[in-house]
């Protein structure tokens, strides 16, 4: 693709379409450079031959600004489509998070999505940190089962509770958290991909 | 995990796209309108309405161009054209192609079904 950046745009010298093109450019903010100018160029492209064509120049230019939208929908519609794709490709937690919370904003099946993402995730972190104290605090690490309670993690009385796993502490918590991590990213991929609004009519 | 998920509805993960096919027929549109030849955005708005009857607005077509673009199902160049300022073409890629053949199948069978449940009704009103 040859480079959008080096190719001189059409003179249209219409205050309106600059206005537009101005509040669009600046509803985009978050894609790169590259995508901007891209989009800029291919909605002034499509502005130009709207007009064209026409015999009356002010209506045309009038008509395709409205059927255009409002500047910050159609930045956001660009946003959508490209974060929604990006995110059921990736397998990046963050990007998944990131997309999931705009999705939780749009309604119910995104608030799920979220609610997966944050106890999968959740529980992905805690049974890491408890890995990291093991080391540190040995004889209070573990999973302890007293008193008909199963806890995962420290506890403040181990002389009371029965520590179920001894020297298998961390290689079992190191597959539990690996295990939520990778599937919790999966369900995620897989929300995103068959649930998320992929289009926004 | 998983189950919970499943069980809230269809779950066909390979296939995702034909739970969307409703919901999916801009897309499949705009995809057969590439069909035969490479086409930049306003051509394509025109190719669907003069062929279908099908008025999109262009707010929608373009972040939807995109998407495909994305997902590798369209390529695109920007090519210098007479009007003095360039035009982006749009072409289908080997999965693009392959995308629109499986959802035109698809979609040619669900309309026949449909059809034969509605042909009833249509009989009726035809008498």
């Amino acid at each position: 693709m040859t480079n959008p950046v080096s190719i001189s745009a059409e003179p249209l010298t219409d205050a309106r379409v600059e206005s537009y093109l101005a509040q669009l450019d600046s509803a985009l903010r978050g894609l790169s450079t590259e995508e901007k100018q891209d989009i800029l160029l291919e909605i002034r492209s499509h502005i130009a031959d709207s007009v064209a064509a026409a015999r009356d120049r002010e209506a045309a230019v009038e008509r395709v600004i409205r059927l255009l939208g409002d500047p910050q929908e159609l930045a956001q519609r660009y946003k959508a489509e490209r974060m929604l794709t990006r995110a059921s490709r990736s397998f990046s937690p963050l990007l998944l998070l990131r997309t999931t919370w705009g999705w939780a904003k749009l309604g119910m099946k995104g608030m799920v999505a979220l609610f997966v993402a944050l106890f999968g995730y959740g529980v992905a972190l805690a049974l890491t940190i408890t890995l990291i104290l093991k080391p540190i605090m040995p004889s209070r690490v573990g999973v302890w089962w007293g008193h008909g309670d199963l806890n995962v993690g420290m506890v403040d009385h181990p002389e009371r509770m029965h520590e179920l796993l001894g020297q298998w502490y961390v290689p079992v918590i190191v597959v539990l958290a690996f295990g939520f991590a990778v599937g919790t990213t999966q369900a995620l991929r897989w929300l995103i991909r068959s649930r998320a609004p992929r289009q926004i009519y | 995990m998983y189950s919970a998920i499943n069980s809230n509805g269809n779950s066909d993960r390979g296939q995702h796209w034909e739970a969307q096919l409703r919901k999916g027929c801009l897309e499949m549109a705009i995809l057969a309108s590439l069909w035969q030849s490479r086409l930049y955005g306003l051509e394509v708005l025109r190719a669907l309405s003069e062929k279908s009857q099908l008025e999109i607005a262009e707010g929608t077509l373009y972040p939807i161009l995109s998407r495909l673009k994305a997902q590798g199902l369209l390529q695109s160049e920007w090519v210098e054209a007479e009007a003095g300022h360039p035009r982006k073409y749009y072409w289908l890629t080997p999965a693009g192609r392959r995308r629109a053949r499986e959802m035109a199948e698809a979609w040619n069978e669900f309309s026949t079904n449909l059809s034969a449940l509605m042909q009833p009704i249509l009989g009726v009103k035809q008498r």
